[in-house]
This record gives C-alpha cells, structure tokens and sequence, in this order.
C-alpha cells in the first residue's frame, strides 16, 4: 500500500501542485445490536481507500477513492490536481503551510484482549445479560426499551506527504451505546443515553462494569422518577459533575478553540467562534479554568501519537488559569498565526478530509475531594449527569439539562432534584468556578464537524466542579 | 454478469437463505466557501457494496467500501463463520415480495455532470449574488451529485435507481452581528434556486445587523422552513417504527388516527416529486414506494415500515426500508394560505426565526427539547417586525409544537443542510404560544 500512497503523492508535485499528501486508510468494524435482552442484527463494516490532498495556484484539492489500483489513485490525484486549478481563480488569499517538523514513524496500539480473544456467543451474552441485569432493579416503575450496541473498529494508516512527512499506525477501539427508558403511568419518564469508549480490546469491557452500572442506575432513575423535587430557582451553588464538566469543556473551550473556525473556514457548518483572531492572551475565567486537550494519553477514545499530516501530537492548553492560551491548529492555520501546527488535522475515514479536531478535552483537575468540595456548599445542588444540552454557534450560550441531581444543605447530599437546568455563557462558567476537586474522569463522544460531517472519536472530561451563585432554570411540563 | 447480481449468487450459494445487494456507484464534487471564497474543492468516485444478510432468522448487514471483488468474497465468509454464534433476530421477518418499481420520469440532469467536472462558475455566481447586498462575506456549500443504485435481492428484485442531485447553503454575514442562512436541493441543476438562496441569506444577514437583547418567555413563533424543516427530521424519525420500539420516538403511545398536531397540519412522505433528490420508485427491500402522509391534517396517519417493523406491528410495509430501521423519502409541508408579511400581520408578540441548529431530547418519549436559534431572528409586536434580536432557544415539548400550528404560508421551499437530513418542502409556519429559554449569567 505504501508503493500507491508515495506514488500519489510524487503524481501531485509532477502535476504541478505546490503539496501533496496522500493518505490509505482502512476501518473494519464490527457491530451488535440488541434491544431488551434480543440480538437485533450484527454488521460489519470494511472501509479502505486512499485520500489524496493538493494545493495548486495556493487552492486546495481533495479527491477520495476506494479504488486501491494504480490506474484508480491516478485517476484521483488528477481529479483533485485539476479541481483545485479550476477554483484557483477565485482565492483572494493562497494558501499556504507551516514548516512543522513532519514525524516518520511507525506506531500501534495493542489490545491487551484482541477483539478474538473472546468467541462471538461469549460477547452476545454479555449483552443481552445487561437486560437481565436490570430486571428487578425497579419497584414500581417499567423499563419498556434497554437498546446496547457494542462496536468493535480498527483504524489502519498510512500518510505520506511531499514535505517528507510519512506515518504508518493502527489503532483498535471499542465503544458501548446504551439508551434506556425507565417509566411510571403516574410519574411520566425519564431516558439515559449513554456512549462509553476507549483505545485497546476487550479489556475495556471489563474496566465499565456495565453489569454492575445498569441495575444501579435503573434504581436511581425510579427514585428520581418519584421523589425528585423541582430545582430551587434562587441562585445557588451548583456542583457540576464530570460528566457535565467534560462536555462544557469539549463545547465551550475545545470548539471554538479551533483555528480554522476561528477564521471562519466552519461558518455555515460547525459555526464559528466568540474567539477572534487576536484574542490570545485574553482573560475567559478564574484562575481554575485551565482546558487541556491532549491525544497522547493512553488507552483514550481520541488517542493518537501523529496527526493526520504527520505532525506529532502533544498536549494543548487551551485555556490556562483563566486565559485564551493556544488554538488546535493545523499546517495551514498555523501560518495565519505566526506559529505551527499542534498536530491537531484528523481525518474520519479515508473519504474524509483531514480538518481540525480536539482529541481528549478536559479540565485540570485539583486537588480536594468530592466531600471537601460538597462540604464548602451550604445550599445548593450537585447535577452528575445530563441528558438535554446545545450551545450557539459561537460557542457562548450554553444549556444543559440534569439527569441526576440532588439538593445539597449543609454540605451534605440530601433529596434528588428533577430537570435542573444550567444555562450560563462561556464566560460565566469559567469566571464562576470556586473550587474544583481531584476526581478526573473521561467520557466518550463522537464529535461531529465538517462537511460531509465527519464524526470522530473523542474523551472529554474532568473533575467536579463548583460553581458560586447560579440561578437554574426549571424545564416545562 | 454485473457485480450486485453475482454477490448476490456468492450470498446464496455460501448458504445465506435471504439477501439483498445494493451496490452504490457515485460521482460527487463538493465546493465548500469561506470568507467569500473556496477552502477546498473535494471529489468522491465511489462504488459501495451493502449487503443484508439472513441465516436462521439471524440478520447480519455490511458495508463494504471497496472495488476488490475478494473484499467481498472475504467479507460472506467473515460473517456466515459467524452466523451460529448469533441469535435469531427479534425483528426477524421474510423478505417482502418484491413489486415494480414505480416510474417517477426522468431524475437525471446531464447539467450536474457538467458542473461535477468544474464547478467553480457555480461557486462564482453564488459568491457575487450574495455580494449584491452589503454583506461582509459568505461560507457554505455546493454539493453535486450523480449516483446510480443497484439492488438485487433473493426474491428476485432487481431494480436501478439513478439520479442527480444538487444541495447547496449558504451563510451571509453583516457586520458585527448580522448573519442569514439559507439552502436548497434538486435533482436538477438550479441556477435560480441557487440565487435564490445566495439572496435570502444575504438579505436576513442585512436585516439583522443591529440586535438587542430580548427576554425568555411565552412568544408566538414563525419558523422559517430552515427552522421546521429541522423539527420535521425528527417528527419523522419520530414517525418510524424502528424509533418507536427503540424509546426514541414521542408516538410511542400513538396509534394512526390519534390526533397529534393541528389540523392545519398535514405532512407528507412523496417519493415520487421528481424535483427533490430523494424521490426513488423503489426501497431498500424491492418494495415499490408510495406517497402517503405521516400526519394528515393534524391526524398520525402513517407509521413508516420496512418489512420488520411491520411485522413487529401486524402492520404491512409502507415501502420505507431502510434494511433496519424505515426512514422517509423527501418531506411535503401541505401549504397554508398565507403570504409571509399576513403570517407576521397575525402576531401580537412573537419572534421570527431564520435558522436554528443544536436540536437536542431531554426525552425523545416525551418529546421534551430544546434548541438554539442562530442567524436572524426578528422581534414582531402588533403585527410588525420591529427589531432584529439576538440568540434565544426554542424549549418545549415538540407534541406541544404541532398542536400549536395556527398558520402556514402558501410558498414553500425546497431546503436540505447539516440540519435537514431529508429533501423538505415546507413553508414558514406560526406556532402560538411557544416556551423560549436564554442563559441565566
């Protein structure tokens, strides 16, 4: 495969374009798909091609074929070669890249239980045991749908490009959707979607303990369902969870951290960013609003160790203690900056061209405990999960709907609180936080961007986080 | 022997009792525009092989991407060594009989190929009529499109679908605050739409340079159909018998004749409307397609159906497969009897919303969402709009939406973007009494 992808990459600078870069890239997945303890349906999914990416007259070209023949990546570099030619007439700015120095390496990730270390029947019935799990688990209330998918992928790559980058790597991952409904003809419903996601093999599996978390959850959800009181509407001290936090991060810092919707390359897609050029440096938040983004770290859903145009990946502080630090960038934003690409160009397959995206986004935890945190609040409410949230497409105003929340007196715990909703602006979550605690924690997300929207794997996360004086707002009905 | 039919022989003859083929040839080149002009031009020739699969009442689906014939050979044999380690599927059920499909006329434009070779003139002309305005600039997209679909199926289906296609949207913007976006989709190349298009965008983006703030509460809304057209994707979804027996779905208590919306309302499945790129003669399963409405003036009429959703109903399919889960084909808003400027002359106090994006379920069962406006919105009072305001959000239950529907325009458009999934034709729409919700600090 190597031999095509290098001589797509020499066909593009023969053809006249200033860059080249060619890219194999294959995904083969596996599915199941189960719905209250029944096997749907299972499916597999090959995709392999080659992506092809050229800069001619200062335009950008992009070409995709699944034809993995000398004659079908010819036929593509030319596509794209004379496609960005015909468009060149039309740029007002050329386009140019950094000079980041490209890796050449090799890399994989190993599965401590490869995904065939455990026969197909074993990993049926610890799916369809999820909802024998959950039987029982409530008193009064039914459980109509518990749908499980698991989905097992490995993503193959080879990338070359003419400024000498070239990276080859593999990396398996599993991830685990489930969506329940837990329901009463007296109390109405309440539904929990979850994803859950990682780099590696079946070990995973064994680290969610989803055996254990359902029939917990289920029981919690009843009790929700017919105890929970509406959310004080006074402001309060909010403790937010992880969970929550990790998504705040990923929508509120991570997004509109990216350079190339900074500079309006996502405008009519993915939106575009409160962040302006010229706005390093400037204050969003207190002294805890430090946003990581960080690819390397192992076993992570959004794990890699070179990006899609071979540049090493790294952590980026995006935001740190309180001010707007560093973009996503990739080589062509870069030079809009004065600076390099922080490895950040991810591609979804290889019909996909490789774009800006965050990998594992989170908040820098500290160093208190949970009790410590909840003992500093007097009255106030602890929301750990979520089910509702949006966010403009300036990434500014945020809402997010609580799943499981509880009142918090006198520092502790007391009764559960139905639909709190926390909705702030990106500021005020960053200049309202008063204290964050140790407990960092991931979640798993496909982020979605691009177009054609390219969703990809990513982990967000952090600790509990307590915000000072927040008024929630109630949801209808 | 052509490539769909002689998978299908390999299917059946590894021991597979049932199988559809579908092997998806495509031609496509996209333009995306930013700052008023390409970031990058992108091009797709692809042959994509599905297969549906059954063994014992066990289904198994794959997508190969791929012109290595071994792929697929690898692929059967992959997935019939797996086929006893499964379990029947519970929403097994026979394959239909298939029909003939039904002749839609001619869905292919020769234009389209054209403009798949060099579409920088299209881009060109939409980039200067947006400029006709005083807008700052313009980002968005040109999608064109030539594909041709094969199915075959162990039922002795075969049938090809071929079509082109043109989507397109744009996004104006104005000033500090001033943004407008607008879309549209054909099976024709369009150059009136796409001006069109480029026009509205840019004229919300004009209009709505100066905003002020406007507080949450109880407001009339008038959509636009970038705004419904993305709560109709989900009414759809709604509407489908997969979503249904998932959880996913607010007519989980419904049955067809239940009243679920006003009477105003009436939306239609129209597979068969030769301008929109959805439009087909047959589904996924051979079955020929039909027209027929998903809410008929206010009343759930039909739930979409393949084969085992039906089965799973005691229903029959309504020639909406999808091999798993039944999806709609192009979405017909029936018009109202407005002009825009009477639908705003109806208002006392209420907003017009442009566009809107980020539509998420606290519970899809109940139907409670929320979702952020972006691009123009226009405060109206007494029947006037009188100023542009900035972002607010929809928040209430989208049962309480369709029940609210108090009037609908007689022009309608033809949208499809990031967040229309389906070819829509609707009008703007008036919903009375609609919850809105804003950041709190």
């Amino acid at each position: 495969m190597l031999d095509l992808v290098e001589y797509a990459v020499k066909l593009a600078s023969d053809l006249g374009a200033s860059y080249g870069e060619a890219r194999y890239h294959g995904i083969n997945g596996f599915t199941i798909y189960t719905r209250n303890g029944n096997v749907m349906g299972s499916g597999i999914t090959s995709r392999r091609g080659i992506a092809v990416r050229v800069v001619v007259n200062g335009a950008l070209g992009f070409a995709a074929t699944p034809e993995l023949t000398r004659d079908g990546v010819r036929k593509t570099v030319e596509k794209a070669v004379s496609l960005a030619k015909a468009v060149s007439q039309l740029m007002k700015k050329p386009l140019k890249q950094d000079d980041s120095r490209l890796g050449r390496a090799r890399y994989s990730v190993v599965a401590r239980k490869p995904f065939d270390s455990i026969p197909l029947d074993e990993k049926v019935n610890y799916m369809t045991g999820l909802w024998r799990n959950i039987q029982g688990s409530t008193k009064e209330a039914r459980i109509p749908v518990l749908t499980v998918t698991y989905n097992e992928w490995t993503e193959e790559k080879i990338i070359v490009n003419s400024d000498g980058g070239y990276v080859e790597s593999s990396i398996p991952r599993i991830t685990m959707y489930y969506n329940m409904v837990v329901t009463s003809p007296a109390k109405g419903s309440l539904q929990r979607w979850e994803q859950l996601g990682g780099s590696g093999g079946l070990e995973l599996l064994e680290k969610w303990r989803l055996h254990e978390k359902l029939p917990e959850e289920v029981g919690r959800y009843e009790e929700i369902l017919f105890k929970a009181l509406p959310p004080p509407t006074d402001p309060v001290d909010v403790i937010v969870g992880s969970e929550i936090v990790g998504l705040v991060v990923h929508e509120s810092c991570g997004h509109p951290s990216e350079a190339d919707r900074i500079m309006g390359r996502e405008a009519a897609q993915a939106g575009k960013s409160f962040i302006k050029p010229g706005m390093q440096g400037s204050r969003i938040g207190n002294e805890y609003a430090t946003v990581i983004d960080d690819p390397t770290i192992p076993g992570s859903y959004g794990f890699y160790l070179y990006d899609d145009e071979a540049v090493p990946a790294r952590a980026r502080y995006l935001y740190k203690e309180g001010v707007i630090y560093e973009h996503l960038q990739n080589r062509f934003t870069a030079p809009f900056y004065n600076t390099r690409s922080n490895g950040a160009a991810r591609a979804m397959d290889y019909a996909s061209e490789p774009i800006i995206r965050m990998a594992n986004t989170y908040l820098k935890p500290g160093d208190m405990s949970f009790e410590e945190l909840l003992e500093s609040v007097k009255r106030g409410v602890y929301i750990k999960s979520y089910m509702e949230w949006n966010i403009d497409d300036e990434r500014w105003s945020q809402r997010y709907v609580g799943l499981e929340a509880y009142m918090i007196e006198n520092g502790e715990l007391k009764g559960y609180v139905r639909n709190p909703v926390l909705e702030v602006t990106t500021k005020s979550f960053y200049s309202s936080i008063d204290g964050v605690d140790r407990n960092l924690e991931f979640y798993a997300g496909t982020c979605g961007k691009g177009e054609p929207s390219q969703g990809v794997p990513v982990w967000f996360g952090g600790p509990n986080v307590k915000l000072k004086n927040i008024r929630l707002r109630s949801t209808v009905g | 022997m052509e490539i769909y039919k002689r998978i299908l022989k390999e299917a059946l003859d590894k021991g597979f009792q049932e199988a559809i083929v579908r092997v998806l040839e495509s031609e496509r080149t996209m333009t995306k525009i930013a700052n008023s002009e390409p970031s990058v031009v992108q091009h797709w020739r692809s042959l994509d092989i599905g297969l549906y699969l059954v063994k014992d009442k066990r289904i198994f689906i794959a997508e190969v991407r791929g012109l290595d014939p071994s792929g697929t050979e690898y692929t059967l044999n992959q997935l019939f060594s797996i086929a006893d380690k499964l379990r029947e599927s519970e929403l097994y059920a026979p394959l239909p009989e298939p029909g003939k499909p039904v002749e839609i006329g001619n869905l292919v434009d020769k234009n389209i190929d054209k403009y798949i070779e060099d579409p920088s003139s299209l881009a060109e002309e939409v980039i200067n009529t947006a400029h006709e305005e005083r807008i700052d600039y313009i980002a968005g997209m040109i999608d064109l499109k030539h594909e041709k679909e094969y199915i075959a199926s162990s039922k002795g289906f075969e049938g090809m679908h071929e079509y082109t296609s043109m989507e397109s949207y744009i996004r104006a913007f104005a000033g500090e605050e001033g943004s407008g976006q607008w879309s549209t989709c054909s099976t024709k190349l369009r150059r009136d739409k796409l001006a069109e298009m480029a026009r509205i965008a840019a004229r919300y983006a004009v209009d709505s340079k100066s905003r002020v703030d406007i507080e949450p509460g109880i407001y009339d809304l008038i959509l636009s159909p970038m705004v419904f057209g993305n709560l109709l994707d989900y009414i759809s979804y709604m509407a489908s018998g997969f979503s249904i027996l998932t959880g996913m779905s607010m007519f989980i208590k419904n049955k067809p004749g239940d009243k679920v919306a006003s009477e105003k309302f009436t939306l239609i499945d129209n597979p068969h409307e030769p301008e929109l790129p959805g439009s087909r003669g047959f589904d996924l399963e051979g079955v020929p397609t039909i027209r027929k409405p998903i809410i008929e003036k206010g009343i759930l009429a039909t739930i979409l159906h393949n084969s085992k959703t039906a089965a799973k109903f005691s229903a029959s399919t309504t020639g909406n497969a999808g091999w798993i889960s039944p999806e709609p084909w192009n979405l017909i808003v029936e018009p109202g009897d407005y002009r825009l400027e009477e639908l705003i002359s109806e208002v006392k106090k209420g907003i017009l919303i442009n566009n809107n994006w980020y539509t998420r379920f606290q519970n899809y069962v109940e139907g409670e969402f929320s979702t952020i406006t972006r691009d123009a919105l226009f405060f109206i009072e007494n029947g006037e709009i009188k100023t542009a305001v900035r972002k607010i959000r929809i928040a209430d239950k989208l049962g309480n939406i369709l029940r609210n529907i108090d009037g609908l325009t007689k022009e309608r458009y033809d949208v499809k973007w990031w967040e229309i999934s389906y070819p829509t034709r609707a009008p703007y729409i008036l919903v009375r009494g609609v919850n809105t919700s804003k950041h709190t600090i």
